[in-house]
């Protein structure tokens, strides 16, 4: 799928256990007449499986990178590989087929659709992949997938709920079995907890850990808190849109 | 998949929706029940116009030039020129009528006639025909027996309709027994004359001096046999047949005719030829001028026409008068547009945060994009199906619609002594349904295009940003 003009890239493609990989990148935004750049340069790798924390202030750029390595915002300068391709080098529909399959996303603010269901949220990333006939064919396949999976999150009777009447814990436990229902080999989870109280936020996440786990998918995490930081085997500490700090650590089971 | 999915949700969740739907609806049914009333007063107007004129129309010349080569004037031996006529292939029947105009008193009010002043005594038009032959060649027959279908004018037909000027047999005269005439059922009506009474017809002319209308002093008393509804409300409010040759004597006049109406056999396919072969066997019989001259056709012209030369007019009007009520109705159909690309907008600013998600889990531009479309499509749809029902179900019931509603407002909607008709005609024309509903779809479309290429265009992580 790589561009034939950009062959020597190949050479740079990433070793195979690489998932996803971020090459000196830079993000300027334009504000007013200047532009103002947030990013100077960042590099990260992903391994497969790999689970990593990105820490840092408010403001440090954090989201910025996430929406750059989610392939939801193109870098002002620098690549992003993700699962071998080089995002950019790609055709919008082929680069959103990338994002439906290989990423799974975890918002903050969860981000489920309000006219649907707690199942059909679930289930939207297969009704994107698939055209009418094929998802009709596939259908009764994903949907004992999501319901197993939303069972197992305990929202067993709350499969025909709307977003308005879940609490804020049960919405995310939904969001999370949407980034998980096409089985992307990374998710990338921006403030998970942010927006639950600490003992819920420490379920859910616990919950996310262990279907991760479970799959071997490779998990970016950014939280703002050090416990749950201090569960991931690589923590990666951001200031002024730059990496400062990358340390591994032996995760305590 | 989530395209048709999301579009009903969507379509559902949001009630404005059915405003955007509703307003498609009305404006296809009403183009369609207009356009359908326009077609049917222009196909209703061609019919009657074309019943009553006969198909072709042969008058004698009567500004006859007396300049150039044409110092002989053409004969107009009444008896021959019908022989050429009937003589023609196309021809299927022809009629010899003479027409006049005249007074109508009913003999009760006798006395009016002895002042000087008409009053309100309306015009008639006094037409002498030859009965068999008139049958042949214009509707009368079908309208002396025209079973009234909304009560209003009720005809009543003649004792024998071979002989429909012949008194009623319950006629008894006093004097010597008098000619029947048949008349319009309005006119009948409105003086309420039944077959039996006796009426008083005068004739008027024009004087040639002071060119105003006055009696000619030609008066004669006639018995009513029988009563004709033509549906054209000029013909049921003034006409009056009598026998040829009565009137002729009335008149005191030699000539005896003013006009052949022709009925052809197939009008449609052969018109043109019909009359050119009329107009140069006539021509030939000395009848008609002979062209001469580069501008000799214009003679012809004045002497052998089709009903539609003589009614061109009018049918031209309605005809354009149906082209501008689709013009007008169309900028309906833009209102209705334009509805859709304000609740669409208003859509796409209010899922902002929905088209970010969907455009995360992996839509495509194009994708978010035909997902408002087809919102669009389907009020769309909805709307145009629905109106074209309503405006079929409409058109197909129009009289009993305006009749409830004149009901309900106390006025009259529909004023049937204005029009030709006495009920609103309607003709369905599939293609020009088919064409509304389309045009109707077109439109919504391209006005939701522009919301649909706007939801497309989004940045996802704008959308993203906040709550
Ligand atoms: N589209 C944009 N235009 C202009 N500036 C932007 C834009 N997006 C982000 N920024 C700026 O970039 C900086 C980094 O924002 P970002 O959201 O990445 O921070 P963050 O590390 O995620 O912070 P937080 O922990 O509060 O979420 C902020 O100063 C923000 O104002
Ligand atoms: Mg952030």
């Amino acid at each position: 799928m790589t561009d034939p003009s950009n062959a020597p890239t190949t050479d740079d493609a990433p070793a195979a256990d690489i998932i996803l990989s971020g090459r000196g990148i830079r993000r300027a935004f334009p504000v007013g007449e200047r532009s103002l750049e947030i990013l100077h340069g960042v590099d990260l790798e992903l391994g497969r499986g790999q689970r990593i924390s990105l820490m840092g202030a408010s403001g440090a750029g954090k989201t910025t990178l996430l929406n750059i390595l989610g392939l939801l915002d193109r870098p002002t300068e620098g690549e992003v590989w993700l699962d071998g391709l080089s995002a950019w080098t790609l055709t919008t529909p082929e680069r959103a087929q990338l994002r439906n399959t290989s990423i799974g996303f975890v918002f903050q603010f969860y981000h489920l659709l309000a006219e649907l269901n707690a199942l059909e949220n679930a289930l939207l990333p297969a009704m994107i992949a698939l055209p009418h006939v094929a998802y009709r064919h596939k259908r009764e396949e994903y949907e004992g997938k999501a319901v197993a999976m939303l069972e197992r999150f305990g929202l067993g009777d709350r499969l025909k709920h709307r977003p308005g009447q879940l609490s804020g814990g049960e919405q995310q436990r939904v969001a999370i079995a949407r980034a998980l229902l096409l089985d992307p080999p990374l998710i990338i989870a921006d403030e998970p907890t942010g927006n639950l109280d600490s003992s819920t936020g420490e379920r859910v996440l616990e919950l996310l850990f262990d279907e991760q786990e479970t799959r071997n998918t490779a998990l970016l995490l950014v939280t703002h808190d050090r416990r749950l930081a201090q569960r991931c085997e690589r923590m990666v500490h951001m200031e002024d849109g730059l990496i400062q700090a990358d340390s591994t650590l032996t995760i305590p089971t | 998949m989530y395209r048709w999915f999301l579009s009903l949700r969507y379509l559902r969740a949001r009630r404005t929706n059915w405003i955007g739907a509703a307003g498609i609806t009305v404006a296809v049914a009403a183009l369609i029940l207009i356009l359908s009333i326009m077609s049917g007063f222009l196909e209703e107007s061609r019919n009657h116009l074309r019943g009553n004129l006969g198909d072709l129309i042969i008058m004698p010349n009567q500004d006859s030039p007396l300049s150039g080569n044409n110092t002989v004037l053409p004969k107009t031996d009444e008896a021959a020129m019908m022989e050429i006529v009937r003589a023609n292939p196309h021809v299927s029947g022809a009629s010899l009528q003479m027409a006049w105009y005249g007074m109508l008193v009913p003999d009760s009010k006798s006395a009016l006639l002895k002042h000087p002043v008409f009053g309100d005594l309306s015009l008639i038009h006094l037409v002498g025909i030859d009965v068999p032959d008139e049958y042949g060649a214009s509707d009368l027959k079908a309208n002396m027996q025209a079973s009234d279908d909304s009560g209003t004018f009720k005809v009543t037909p003649v004792a024998d309709l071979q002989r429909p000027f012949d008194p009623p047999p319950f006629y008894y005269s006093d004097g010597a027994p008098k000619a029947g005439i048949v008349l319009g059922a309005q006119l009948a009506a409105a003086w309420n004359l039944h077959p039996g009474d006796e009426v008083e017809l005068f004739s008027l002319g024009v004087d040639p001096i002071t060119r105003s209308v006055e009696d000619q002093g030609c008066n004669r008393t006639f018995v009513v046999t029988g009563t004709f509804r033509s549906g054209e409300n000029e013909m049921d409010m003034e006409r009056v047949y009598v026998d040829r040759r009565t009137l002729a004597d009335m008149l005191g006049r030699t000539t005896a005719w003013s006009q052949i109406l022709v009925k052809l056999h197939d009008y449609e396919a052969n018109k043109v030829a019909a009359v050119a072969s009329l107009r140069s066997s006539l021509a030939e019989g000395g009848f008609v001028h002979r062209p001469s001259g580069d501008d000799a056709s214009d003679y012809y012209r004045t002497e052998v026409r089709t009903w539609e030369d003589l009614r061109g007019n009018l049918l031209g009007a309605i005809e354009n008068e149906k082209s501008l009520m689709g013009i007008m109705l169309s900028l309906v159909m833009v209102v209705a547009g334009f509805t859709v690309f304000a609740i669409l907008s208003m859509m796409v600013s209010e899922k902002r945060r929905d088209i970010g998600i969907l455009t995360a889990l992996g839509a495509h531009p194009s994708g978010v994009m035909s997902l408002f479309l087809m919102i669009g499509c389907w009020q769309a749809f909805l709307g145009a199906s629905l109106g074209a029902v309503l405006g079929v179900l409409g058109a197909l019931n129009i009289d009993a619609i305006e009749t409830k509603l004149s009901e309900l407002f106390g006025i009259q909607i529909f004023d049937r002594s204005i029009y030709l008709f006495d009920h609103i005609p309607s003709v369905i024309e599939v293609t020009g349904v088919a064409m509304i509903v389309l045009g109707a779809v077109t439109c919504t479309l391209v006005f939701a295009a522009v919301p649909a290429w706007r939801a497309a265009r989004l940045n996802p992580i704008d959308a993203l940003r906040f709550e």
